[in-house]
């Protein structure tokens, strides 16, 4: 090759450039805008979803998602300790559960626990709320006990062998020293499964629900027949990354702080005790 | 030196995404090209959005007029969509898709399919979106409760659950005539009358014709009462596809006068049709 490395690299970002001005312009060209403003841009339709698209469907779709995720984190605590106990079959039945559920699509716990429960007990009435915050805790905990086994163990060992020096027993090391730890450390990843649950939340409409229960997508799906467009869904959609984006930059912000702290507190010596 | 190598590699992932968007756009671009063009089908000028294929939108499950049996579709919409796809020389390919996409014009607009044969009622608000067939069925909106339970109307639901479908014309129904009760909106049929059987809601509004055909076998419930919403099933196309709607018209007026109406009807209700 003749050119230089410079000019390569030049090339090779201006190449990059082309090619997102092309695309835009072929998109530009080739969709059609006025049915793309009809289907998705009415104004008087998204009026009309307001306020009940955030003080009922936006609501929903943060204490469903807040319920799942609590429910999922106080089952994942015991199933990360179990995971990692020196007891084998408890090792066995926490590894068996978080591979059955985090290999099983979220709708079909969703539907298994919502139609599966009054089938098996005739004549329970499921709650709606109570049946939501099973189901997607169940999804979740999946996820969050893998999550925080991975975070007790990066708990450097030296953090137990301290407080064990200092008398603590087993029990209160692992409550006190370590599991405040992991957390710390496995706070932004969580922050990342409270993104997912929101996102799966939306799968409650397949339960049913009344208007006051509808979550953010059924409500844009109701909105979307009344009103026949797509406005609606767009709505929806923008109330979503009102509650995702913020927490991806919470993610993001614990991440880097973490990041940091970690450098302060070396694993080598594994005597650093700072908090 | 580090930096460098690092960089060319980040160029080459970025520009890979490009690419396949870039291809993915000139894939679409052929798609629509080719259903502009039309396959050439029978005798008529009909255009499929599938060479060699007469694509039905419907919402399973309907039964009778669409639900799996042995790994395929059935019903009487089926065979009805089934004399049109023969007159085409075409297979019928049936997919399965929410209603709501089927009755908002939306999926045939999409071009996911030729027609929509969904159990779908005539109306007003879903003419604006897609055009609607002669009229093949009769319909009402009926009640569908537990025996013994005491629910015989509207009224008696007062303060209790009523289980409805989204998108359906009984769910506008209730809307407006099911005061003080509380309804609950189901995404198909199926999860609708479960949701009646485990109990979780009072009761059910749909058509009366799957809700006759549900309570022969689940004969612990009963359509208690039907609403006198005269309404008539037709077949969607996307607004404008003349060339189809007249051949499906031509089917839909043929099989009344032959007898073959008459014969899919028995064959998938057990009795001769009232009315045409």
């Amino acid at each position: 090759m003749a050119l230089s490395r410079r000019k390569r690299a030049r090339l090779i970002r201006g190449t990059q450039y082309a090619i997102l001005v092309v695309v835009a312009v072929v998109f530009a060209l080739t969709a059609d805008w006025t049915r793309i403003q009809q289907a998705f841009f009415r104004p008087e339709v998204v009026r009309e979803m307001f306020p009940d698209v955030i003080t009922v469907a936006l609501l929903n779709t943060v204490i469903y998602t807040g319920l799942g995720f609590g429910f999922g984190l106080a089952l994942a605590i015991p199933l990360a300790l179990m995971r990692l106990s020196s007891v084998a079959p408890y090792r066995w039945i926490s590894g068996i559960y978080v591979e059955f559920f985090r290999g099983l699509p979220a709708l079909l716990v969703i539907l298994a626990v919502g139609n599966g429960v009054p089938i098996a007990f005739p004549g329970a009435i499921l709650n709606k709320y109570l049946a939501l915050m099973v189901a997607l805790g169940i999804v979740g905990s999946a996820y969050m006990a893998e999550t925080l086994r991975a975070g007790i163990q990066a708990v450097p060992a030296g953090q137990v062998e301290a407080a064990r020096s200092l008398g603590m027993s087993p029990m209160r090391t692992t409550i006190w020293v370590v599991i405040p730890q992991a957390f710390k450390i496995i706070l932004p990843p969580l922050t990342n499964e409270l993104i997912l649950l929101t996102k799966d939340s939306s799968l409650a409409l397949f339960l049913g629900a009344s208007i006051s229960e509808y979550e953010l997508t059924q409500f844009g799906r109701v909105a979307l027949n009344q009103y026949q467009s797509l406005t609606p869904v767009l709505v929806a959609g923008v109330c979503y990354l009102i509650i995702t984006i913020p927490l991806s930059y919470l993610s993001r912000y614990l991440e880097k702080r973490g990041g940091g702290k970690k450098i302060s507190s070396p694993e080598s010596t594994g005597l650093d005790v700072t908090p | 030196m580090a930096r460098r190598t690092k960089l060319t590699k980040l160029t080459k992932l970025a520009v890979l995404p490009a690419l396949t968007l870039a291809m993915a756009l000139a894939g679409c671009g052929d798609g629509g090209g080719e259903t502009d063009e039309g396959a050439a089908g029978g005798e008529s000028n009909v255009q499929l959005v599938n060479e060699g294929k007469l694509t039905t939108c419907t919402g399973l499950p309907y039964k009778p007029f669409q639900y799996e049996e042995g790994g395929d579709v059935v019903g009487f919409d089926v065979d009805l969509v089934d004399l049109v796809a023969e007159d085409l020389g075409v297979e019928q390919e049936i997919v399965d898709t929410p209603f709501d996409g089927i009755q908002s014009g939306a999926d045939l607009n999409a071009g996911k399919c030729d027609l929509a044969a969904a159990g779908m009622t005539i109306t007003d608000v879903r003419e604006k979106n897609l055009d609607f067939s002669d009229p093949y069925f009769e319909a009402t909106q009926a009640l569908l409760a537990k025996k013994g339970s005491g629910v015989t109307d509207l009224a008696s639901l007062s303060g209790k659950k009523l289980a409805v479908q989204n998108g359906t014309t009984g769910f506008d129904y209730a809307q407006e005539n099911a005061k003080d009760v509380e309804l609950v909106n189901f995404e198909d049929l199926g999860l609708l009358l479960t949701a009646v059987e485990t109990g979780q809601v009072d009761a059910g509004i749909n058509d009366n014709g799957v809700l006759y055909d549900w309570v022969k076998e689940k004969t612990d419930f009963e359509v208690t009462t039907e609403f006198d919403t005269g309404e008539e099933y037709g077949i969607g196309v996307k607004t404008g596809n003349k060339a189809l709607l007249e051949l499906i018209n031509k089917h839909i007026a043929e099989a009344k006068s032959s007898g073959k109406y008459d014969e899919i009807y028995e064959k998938w209700f057990g009795k001769a049709p009232e009315s045409k």
